[in-house]
């Protein structure tokens, strides 16, 4: 298999790195060959877009730039990199005038955005290469029942991020379900975490997250798991403050999806730093 | 109400591949798909975050109705992308918020973690910057360390953007 540049985002890289621990050991598993770059952050789509659009393009093109001058695809860990970094390469293929300001601005500092690259997913990377996931799981989560959150920039706008049905998401699903975990659907499946939301109007984001989080209690599902680092903060860190301000008992542990896999592949608790998480685990895997 | 005819062409503008919004018939199905809208706002008030309202106000050129209401009004959007999705028109609602973001940060009035967001990227490069605890953490995790990106060149960027100015 080539070789991608690993783009492990802000979030992961300088925060919750444990995911990137479980990552790694799942790409080492299935096969999937990594190197670094000095990547900036992507910008946040949800943040530095608001703030900026212009700068956006430029920030996220000069990361295009690193990707482009080694010749490899970029693989994203993160919904909102992976996000960014296909809109700029869409909105700036797409929109001439555009490449030509932003590539105005780059040579300034000594470089050039061509569109020579693929950003993938690693959740897009994991689907393709399902039989190999599959051939990896030694421990089989046989009677854990799933619940899902692709979130919303893995699938949306499905004009650039070209990954999944974008109301009826599926992927993440057949993934979950290679490691002989039950999926259990549930109605507010492609509910916003609301992450975005809760940083600029709390009460607002609390009483989205109080329609999700009840919407995923009430089919029982053991985990809640997850492909993006916004929304596994929204749900690992604010569902204490949840149970607090609704006086409701939610505690559904969070797992990102290469946590879940680590775990199916034989991997210990220790070793991908599971005790890192703010919501405990009610049982052992 | 003043129309805006420069404000209004610029709106017209922020579309990647057409100007569709010109063609918002106004039946509501962003805002009813909305979850801000619907934990935000009543069917029968004018309250809270309504993405049809600021598409037409947009569409027309409503300048000023736009920037002197409650901020909610714009920085209600979680960026979930659904009305995007949703919308018959295939109006590419989002590109038009983040305009309405970008005047409303230029003007001061952004939610106060986009300035500091920004703020971070200027002077680390990274939204979250490295921190001693996270690097040790890092290293027992069996990690590498993150490779350490070029703030000169983002600055540069940053300032010749033009967006350095709109830090707080």
């Amino acid at each position: 298999m080539t070789e991608f540049k690993m783009f492990e985002g802000c979030t992961i890289g300088n925060r919750i790195p444990f995911i990137e621990a479980a990552s790694r050991k799942v790409f080492d598993k299935v096969g999937i060959e990594t190197s670094q770059a000095p990547f900036s952050c992507c910008p946040d789509p949800t943040g530095m877009k608001s703030f900026d659009n212009e700068a956006w393009l430029a920030i996220g093109a000069r990361n295009l730039c690193l990707a482009e001058a080694e010749g490899k695809d970029i693989i994203s860990l993160c919904n909102g990199c992976a996000n960014t970094l296909r809109g700029v390469q869409h909105q700036l293929k797409h929109d001439s005038l555009k490449k030509n300001r932003i590539n105005k601005e780059l040579a300034k500092i000594g470089k050039e955005f061509k569109g020579s690259i693929d950003v993938k997913h690693f959740v897009d990377v994991l689907k393709d290469n399902l039989d190999k996931v599959k051939a990896s799981v030694t421990k089989p989560l046989s009677g854990l029942k799933v619940a899902v959150h692709p979130g919303c920039h893995y699938m949306r706008p499905g004009e650039w991020m070209e990954s999944d049905d974008v109301m009826r998401p599926k992927n993440l699903k057949e993934i979950v379900a290679a490691t002989g975990a039950t999926v259990v659907s549930y109605d507010e499946e492609v509910l916003c975490c609301g992450s975005a939301v809760t940083n600029a109007y709390e009460e607002h984001g609390m009483a989205n997250l109080k329609i999700k989080m009840d919407s995923i209690a009430k089919v029982g599902a053991d985990v809640l798991v997850v492909n993006c680092p916004a929304c596994f903060q929204q749900f690992d860190t604010r569902q204490r403050d949840l149970s607090k301000k609704y006086e409701k008992d939610y505690e559904i542990p969070v797992l990102y999806i290469t946590e879940l896999l680590a775990l199916a592949m034989g991997t210990s608790a220790d070793e991908i730093g599971l005790k890192f998480h703010r919501t405990r685990m009610k049982k052992e895997l | 109400m003043m129309v805006d005819f420069e404000f209004r062409k610029e709106v017209m503008d922020k579309h990647v591949s057409s100007d569709l919004i010109k063609y918002c018939y106004q039946c509501s199905r962003c805002t009813d798909n909305c979850p801000v809208s619907a934990v935000s706002k009543d069917f029968y008030t004018t309250t809270g975050y309504d993405p049809r309202a600021n598409i037409l106000a947009a569409l027309l050129g409503y300048k000023d109705v736009i920037f002197s209401q409650d901020p909610l009004a714009i920085w209600g959007c979680t960026v979930c992308d659904t009305c995007d999705e949703v919308c018959p028109q295939h109006i590419e609602l989002t590109e038009i918020f983040t305009f309405l973001k970008n005047k409303s940060a230029e003007q001061g009035n952004a939610p106060e973690f986009i300035y500091s967001q920004a703020k971070a990227i200027f002077e680390s490069s990274k939204a979250i910057p490295s921190q001693p605890a996270i690097e040790r953490r890092r290293q027992q995790l069996g990690l590498p360390a993150v490779a350490e990106p070029n703030v000169g060149e983002l600055q540069t960027l940053m300032k010749n953007i033009g967006a350095e100015k709109k830090l707080k």
